[in-house]
């Protein structure tokens, strides 16, 4: 089933200098049980889209989409209440810093079972609620791998390291049995023996659950190992998107050939020392956006037809937005 | 030839007070060893807390090691001599925005490193300067920029700057490509690799990314708890790790 349809979405900033488009039309579709990572360098709008979805975006912001549809209501068209009462039911967010988003004057017991929504307790006798709520904050402990449940209980969020914060904060996700669970780059601050062990934790809920997940990171590879599809931004335009194996073995779009070809891991020809590919210059600033294809001026097929933003054109599973994209026909297969 | 640097039994013990009299130990570094040869990688990799950040300072001269010497092209390096030996070995910080100072403009900065370690006169400095800037591919006219009108990746460019100006033998970079986006990381790798091969430069890589440790360094060190596991050719370290945490550090790129 469609669980997140999204069409055409276009957030915008009012500025003295004028509007800034920081996202520009871009699709998004989940499924249910899916795992769809999000990629895109500083600055392509990827935490922006997931606070959409959340609705917590900042009041100056316009949000417009053609359709911005959740399990076949559409979010934007439903009073605000209605649209808080779904999202807070349906949707849970990990943000990117877990101990700065956090509270830092409450012990982490506290925070967790509030997190815990009433109507998990209901049927319960007012004088046990807190007994319950307790138990129930300390098995959402053991579930995130987290044995030693009185220790962090009853610490506060500067006294734990960051690994552990991060499963707590994946722990007050899940209390409430989320649909979908957008998780924002939840591994740049961990050491890479704690990232291994979060995207195991992230798969068995997946699995278990059949929570979708959209996983948002500006590291190709980390999402390459842990989604069944990917979408691909620059610049807050949607580049390409598709299913994540054919998506990196036949990239259409230069951006997306790029970033593959810029990690080493996905290059076993490249040897030791050698230069790596990259495309020249830098990303723009949302202030001096180039017009039509955001890519433009780094791209290195780009012509004169790429000052019009392309169409997001589709082949099978496959969408790329690209006005000369790049094929690949059984040259290296 | 005698190696251009070298380190032996370098260690490092930080004092805690705990109490009005008593005080805790706690052993950043132990028994540390390594050679560098010009125009080698060396990268150290361990998790946060495995001594990989002392080592840096102890080597830049930012702290003093309680055992152990370091050594320069066979000569001791003293801490007190920080002038003469920073002009060798130059440390990268992982946050370039933070590093720099965002009052001043980027040739005022660089002013500042050549009038504090060199003899040169005002003419031959901004000459310098102009260099350096176009052989890390800023224009000259981005010296009279100030560090915030720059994006991340030339800031990162402009710290290298910082770095190179003073024509560095080593170059010690403490998680300076961490924070980089895919695309400007592998510009800054393309750099650094160029240099490498041009002038011979030696660079101290302390990461997290075993990737780029992979692809980027001749030796690899390992360190846990302050002490060395594994130190040797990369290839080695990485095929036949020794040790249970060397394994599990790097089994778990791979996962």
């Amino acid at each position: 089933m469609q669980l997140l349809d999204i069409r055409n979405l276009t957030l915008e900033l009012e500025t003295p200098d004028g509007i800034v488009r920081a996202v520009d039309r871009v699709n998004l579709s989940l499924r249910e049980g899916e795992i769809r990572g999000l990629v895109g360098e500083s600055g392509s709008g990827k935490s922006l889209i997931a606070k959409a979805i959340m609705g917590v975006l900042h009041q100056r912001w316009h949000i417009s989409a053609d359709r911005f549809s959740w399990c076949g209501e559409d979010l934007l068209r439903l009073p605000y209440q209605r649209q808080r009462e779904i999202i807070s039911r349906d949707i849970a967010m990990i943000y990117q810093e877990p101990s700065r988003s956090m509270d830092p004057t409450a012990p982490v017991g506290e925070q967790l079972a509030e997190s815990i929504p009433d109507h998990r307790l209901e049927g319960v006798s007012w004088w046990q609620k807190g007994f319950f709520r307790r138990k129930r904050a300390i098995n959402l402990l053991h579930k995130v791998g987290i044995r030693d449940h009185q220790a962090v209980l009853h610490s506060y969020p500067y006294q734990l390291s960051e690994g552990v914060c991060q499963k707590i904060s994946i722990a007050m996700a899940i209390a409430k049995d989320p649909k979908l669970l957008i998780a924002d780059e939840p591994t740049t601050a961990l050491e890479s023996t704690t990232q291994a062990q979060l995207f195991r934790l992230l798969a068995s809920f997946n699995q278990l659950k059949g929570t979708s997940i959209l996983l948002i990171s500006h590291e190709l590879e980390t999402v390459a190992k842990n989604t069944d599809t990917v979408s691909v931004l620059y610049c807050g335009q949607l580049v390409e998107a598709g299913e994540t194996a054919e998506l990196l073995k036949n990239p259409r779009h230069p951006y997306t050939d790029a970033l593959i070809r810029s990690v080493p891991e996905f290059q076993p020809d490249l040897g030791f020392k050698q230069q790596l590919y990259a495309l020249h210059g830098s990303i723009p600033t949302l202030q001096h956006l180039p017009i039509g294809c955001r890519l433009g001026p780094r791209c290195p097929n780009a012509r004169r037809e790429c000052v019009k933003t392309p169409q997001l054109e589709r082949q099978q599973n496959h969408f790329y937005s690209c006005h000369f994209p790049i094929h690949r026909g059984g040259a290296d297969e | 030839m005698s190696d251009l640097i070298e380190v032996r039994n370098l260690g490092k013990t930080y004092r805690k007070a705990t109490g009005l009299f008593k005080h805790k130990e706690i052993i950043a570094l132990q028994q540390v060893s390594f050679t560098l040869q010009a125009g080698e990688t060396l990268a150290v990799v361990g998790e946060t807390g495995s001594g990989k950040s002392t080592l840096a300072k102890l080597l830049v001269g930012i702290e003093q090691p309680d055992q152990g010497e370091i050594l320069y092209a066979g000569n001791q390096i003293n801490c007190s001599e920080y002038r003469k030996t920073n002009q060798f070995i130059r440390y990268i910080f992982q946050d370039a925005a933070r590093s720099l100072n965002p009052n001043q403009k980027i040739a005022e900065i660089l002013h500042a490193v050549l009038r504090y370690s060199t003899v040169l006169s005002a003419q031959q400095r901004e000459q310098k300067i102009s260099l350096t800037l176009r052989l890390l591919g800023l224009l000259n006219e981005h010296a009279n920029y100030y560090p915030h009108m720059f994006s991340g990746g030339q800031l990162q460019r402009v710290a290298l700057a910082r770095a190179l100006i003073l024509d560095p033998k080593v170059l010690i970079l403490d998680e300076a490509l961490t924070a980089l986006d895919p695309s400007l990381r592998a510009q800054i790798v393309n750099l650094l690799l160029e240099l490498q091969q041009k002038t011979g430069i030696a660079y101290l890589l302390i990461t997290n990314q075993l990737r780029l440790v992979r692809h980027f360094a001749d030796q690899t060190m390992v360190l846990h708890q302050g002490q060395v596991l594994e130190y040797g050719p990369t290839a080695e370290v990485f095929l036949q790790p020794k040790h249970d945490f060397s394994r599990k550090l790097i089994g778990s790129a791979q996962y």
